[in-house]
């Protein structure tokens, strides 16, 4: 059996509401007078809006970018200075003297990766135990698994924190995975994206002799490509960002992360000098949005993954 | 059948994986001795800190001063958060589950809540057996944490508001070069500030009541003869303060006044006139401002809150370990080491007899807005119960304030105010008081 006729069917099944979508669309350009070709006005208003989205995104992070750059006395001005004049890289400096920022990296990468890789594998193989496979009890663990989504980890981070101190995880790196390490939105995703694979793929990949974990690589996973990389690319995000228990846990620079370690650039009482915590902010930002932009391809490569004939 | 049992072991694979995931939501047993609630040996005592004014370096500094000094004893200093409301986060998940600090970072509005819960030791006993003698502590400063004649924390980042003011606007507006003396003396200056203002800049910015509003603000009630409580009863609705709060609002409504979320950056850009800020923005404002900045003390004779932090000892540790912590705290706060703390954060010494120090003495002789700040020490009151004891309390007034600022009728909000005080103290404190 070729998976790609399979994967026709799929295609015509998804067509339908397609056109159905085009055909309004149409229809509601109809009602407009210039239907096909708008006209200029349209058209540098549609600019126009595009502009202002951008502005909207790219000037806040311009702002971030260049007061980076600049001198402690020319940060607060009125007007605002646009371009960092003189320039200087002290911020940078400052900021990797004042505080231990590359421990504060390093502690980052491990706790991120560490949770990251075991959320991502707790969450595939759940999900994929609690949509393909027959066992007593498996909506039962499912409701279990979704009541725990529903328990925002603010509520139980005392319990959590009692327990982790206990066991002397307390400024560990095991202290601060492990607790993260649950996974019950991985889970609910992922099951819900393997249901919505049609059944006959894989009854013909189970008639084909494969057994469960083949099933789960070969047929199953090449066809979640795009769900399991928007969920890592979530997971990692959200690891490398997460604050609250990272703080809680670590009580100095042999585990705490970046966000924590941001912190102690700002004066809690009195007035921060902004220079090096936008500094912090940019090489904290860096790292993220390389991976983004390497996991963006690789999100769209699993789109056309099934699509074509190999 | 190879099948079946494959796939069934792979499920249940997943169900223990998905039940080991729950499980990480399980609390922990209660510690198992009240005695001495976590591991830290006795002779190292941690030090849980936010670093108040970026003062990570200087504490370490006072740490290794100790440590030579008692070879026998090692300090932790642990990165507890970045504000006090996170100390206290980080501090209140301990006690939960153990391992305790032995020093801990209390500020004027999160002490309290420890202290009527029993969870800080009193000092007085242990004071009183190390023969530390605790009247060189500033009067004002030492009883903000005061419960039933007992004292929860010594002082140790505090820290009052002052009166900022740009002198070149002071001088443009034909003004003396001093704050005002009392809040209608200022409302004499304000149509005259702002003629010299311009329509772009503002004459007075406060923090909103989301940034300790409610706290400077307590200047103009008591400059009024009003308070916001007396002892534990709300007196919101007294005629006095009532009169406070209608002079905030015709500030607002004059347009003479602004509220933001940190005046800081506004007032050093130039574009606000004046200002009530933390002694602790003197450093940093000074730094960034490109006019001369002029410090007062606030109006009025006697009326500036005090603020800032303490620090205490959890009450569940050994009586060893609280004896080696407040040695520590004795001496993080003595003369000499309060004077190289505050010269580098802009906090108030609090002992007495630093100003005598040769070091402080050149220090205020270089730094003459650090000294209207030092000389107005003497004249700060411990603040208004209602404010930094009841739970909630300084949101609550900020956000009442918020409301009288935005120009609802003052009287009906503190009204209001009163009774919502009255009840939080009701069913949260007054049963544990004095038991």
């Amino acid at each position: 059996m070729s998976t790609s006729t399979v994967i026709g069917t799929l295609d015509d099944e998804s067509l339908p509401p397609e056109r159905t979508r085009r055909q309004r669309r149409r229809a509601a350009h109809n009602v407009e007078p210039s239907s096909h070709h708008r006209g200029p006005v349209w058209t540098a208003l549609g600019y126009v809006g595009m502009v202002l989205v951008v502005l909207l995104v790219a000037v806040p992070l311009f702002w971030i970018l260049i007061t980076s750059f600049k001198d402690r006395g020319d940060i607060y001005v009125r007007p605002a200075q646009w371009w960092p004049s003189p320039a200087t890289s002290d911020n940078y400096h400052e900021l990797t003297t004042r505080i231990p920022f590359f421990d504060y990296v390093r502690n980052s990468v491990i706790i991120t990766s560490a949770t990251a890789v075991a959320k991502i594998v707790l969450g595939v193989l759940s999900a994929y135990a609690l949509s393909l496979l027959r066992f007593p009890g498996r909506s039962v663990v499912f409701l279990v698994v979704i009541a725990a989504l529903m328990v925002p980890n603010q509520i139980t981070v005392i319990s959590n924190y009692a327990l982790v101190a206990q066991l002397g995880w307390r400024n560990t790196f095991q202290g601060i995975i492990i607790p993260l390490a649950g996974v019950a939105f991985g889970t609910f995703l992922m099951r819900n994206q393997f249901l919505s694979l049609p059944g006959e793929i894989i009854e013909a990949a189970r008639l084909d002799g494969a057994g469960p974990m083949k099933l789960l690589w070969r047929v199953v996973m090449p066809m979640s490509w795009p769900t399991l990389v928007a969920f890592s690319l979530i997971t990692v995000v959200n690891e490398w960002n997460e604050y609250l228990w990272p703080y809680l846990m670590s009580d100095d620079e042999t585990t705490a992360t970046l966000p924590v370690g941001l912190t102690f650039l700002q004066n809690n009482d009195g007035v921060t000098n902004w220079g090096p915590v936008m500094a912090g902010t940019i090489l904290a930002m860096l790292p993220i949005l390389v991976l983004f932009l390497f996991l963006q391809r690789q999100m769209i490569k699993g789109l056309t993954a099934g699509a074509v004939k190999s | 059948m190879n099948e079946f049992s494959r796939r069934g072991f792979l499920g249940l694979a997943g169900a223990a994986g998905v039940a080991g995931l729950a499980a990480c939501a399980g609390t922990g047993t209660a510690p198992s001795s009240g005695g001495n609630g976590g591991g830290a040996s006795s002779n190292t005592i941690e030090f849980w800190s936010n670093h108040p004014g970026n003062s990570k370096p200087v504490e370490q500094q006072i740490i290794k001063a100790f440590e030579a000094a008692n070879p026998n004893l090692k300090v932790k200093l642990v990165d507890a958060g970045k504000n006090y409301e996170e100390v206290a986060q980080k501090f209140n998940a301990s006690l939960a589950g153990g391992q305790l600090p032995d020093v801990v970072v209390v500020s004027d509005v999160t002490w309290f809540n420890f202290a009527l819960n029993k969870q800080l030791a009193p000092l007085d006993d242990l004071l009183s057996a190390a023969k530390i003698d605790t009247s060189d502590y500033v009067d004002a400063l030492y009883n903000d944490y005061n419960l039933d004649d007992k004292h929860f924390a010594l002082p140790f980042s505090r820290s009052t508001p002052l009166f900022y003011y740009n002198k070149d606007l002071w001088k443009a507006a034909g003004l003396e070069d001093r704050g005002p003396k009392d809040w209608d003396e200022f409302l004499t200056w304000a149509p005259k500030l702002k003629a010299a203002a311009g329509s772009d800049k503002v004459v007075m910015e406060l923090p909103d009541g989301s940034n300790y509003l409610d706290w400077v603000f307590q200047n103009m009630v008591w400059g009024y003869g009003g308070a916001y409580s007396k002892e534990w009863t709300p007196t919101f609705s007294d005629p006095n303060t009532v009169k406070a709060g209608k002079y905030l609002q015709d500030l607002a409504k004059n347009g003479f006044l602004k509220l933001s979320k940190d005046p800081a950056p506004d007032f050093t850009a130039g574009i606000v006139g004046c200002s009530m800020m933390s002694t602790g923005s003197l450093g940093g404002v000074a730094k960034d401002a490109k006019f001369d900045v002029g410090t007062a003390f606030l109006p009025g004779d006697g009326n500036c809150p005090t603020g800032g932090a303490g620090v205490g000892i959890p009450a569940n540790i050994t009586d060893e370990r609280k004896k080696n912590a407040l040695k520590f705290i004795e001496f993080l706060t003595n003369a000499q080491n309060t004077v190289t703390f505050t010269q580098a954060t802009g906090y108030m010494p609090v002992r007495k007899s630093a100003v005598d120090l040769p070091e402080e003495k050149a220090f205020l002789e270089k730094n003459p807005n650090a000294k209207t700040a030092i000389e107005q020490l003497p004249k700060t009151r411990s603040q208004d119960n209602v404010r930094v004891l009841l739970p909630g309390g300084g949101a609550r007034i900020g956000k009442a304030l918020d409301q009288v600022v935005q120009g609802q009728d003052v009287a009906t909000v503190f009204k209001a105010l009163d009774a919502e005080s009255q009840q939080v103290f009701d069913s949260q404190i007054k049963s544990k008081l004095g038991a």
